[in-house]
């Protein structure tokens, strides 16, 4: 098969999971459609480098996930200010005992993702952090947490990346813990 | 008030819930590990929230390796498909 045959079913094939990943990670769907066309546009300009080691799915994720780094350094040039003054009060203790609510999950806890109404509420939760916050988080769960992976491609300090973990899962639990938990 | 001296002799509240980001991902330091130790004997606060920040952690492995937004329809497919198709001229 000629190069544009190869770039053509790789067009018919592909297009459909990797415009789920992106508009997955970037939250937005006008967006994606930018993104995976960047991606094609990128594997047709670098095909030689493709040597069918790896799944072409694979070399084209790969592609994606570099191109969503991009997207997230530009619009995201400096470091975020990250406050927790909504959590602690000026001596870093906790500002209520809300964190101290009993979920009462351990046996329930697998069946917990089954639950249609709690994946809704958690769905909406993470939807609601700020994208600069959701778009590490989700690269590093998909990434199998891999932290530094995910700093070097976002170029974002490891501390930073810790942060915004930290503020993010924070948001998360207050969020389910009103939504869910304490709203039985 | 004693609790508070504590906090801010070892280490605040708002440092130890990073710290144990840090420890959930394996890239704690053996200091910062030992002095996280410390403050978890000492809050129940941060103890209850590190039990919480499991649940989570858990909860979104399962979310968001899922690596699919269902928002997408064939329609949406079908247009990225032609918009590539035509810039590469295939």
């Amino acid at each position: 098969m000629t190069k544009n045959e190869v770039l053509k079913s790789w067009v018919e094939q592909y297009s459909g999971p990797l415009l789920k990943r992106a508009a997955y990670l970037l939250s937005d769907k006008v967006e994606a459609e930018d993104l995976v066309q960047e991606v094609f546009l990128a594997a047709y300009s670098s095909y030689d480098s493709f040597e069918g080691k790896s799944q072409p799915l694979t070399w084209l994720t790969a592609i994606l996930n570099r191109k969503a780094a991009d997207f997230y350094r530009k619009k995201y040039k400096s470091d975020p200010e990250i406050r927790l003054d909504h959590f602690f009060d000026e001596t870093g203790s906790w500002k209520n005992d809300g964190v101290l609510n009993d979920w009462n999950v351990s046996e329930k806890e697998p069946e917990l993702l089954d639950n249609k109404d709690f994946s809704k509420i958690l769905e909406d939760c993470i939807e609601d952090l700020p994208s600069r916050w959701k778009i590490p988080l989700k690269m590093y769960y998909l990434q199998e947490k891999k932290a530094p992976e995910v700093s070097q491609e976002l170029k974002i300090s490891a501390t930073n990346l810790w942060k915004i973990l930290q503020r993010s899962r924070m948001q998360l639990r207050e969020c389910l813990d009103i939504n869910w938990f304490t709203n039985l | 008030m004693l609790r508070k001296f504590i906090h801010i002799l070892f280490l605040p509240c708002s440092k130890a819930t990073m710290l144990m980001e840090k420890r959930n991902a394996k890239a704690i330091s053996q200091k910062e590990d030992w002095q996280l130790s410390m403050h978890m004997k000492i809050c129940k606060w941060c103890r209850a929230y590190e039990e919480k920040l499991k649940i989570l952690d858990d909860i979104l492995k399962r979310k968001l390796s899922q690596k699919e937004n269902t928002e997408i329809n064939e329609s949406d497919i079908q247009g990225v498909k032609n918009k590539v198709l035509e810039k590469l001229n295939l």
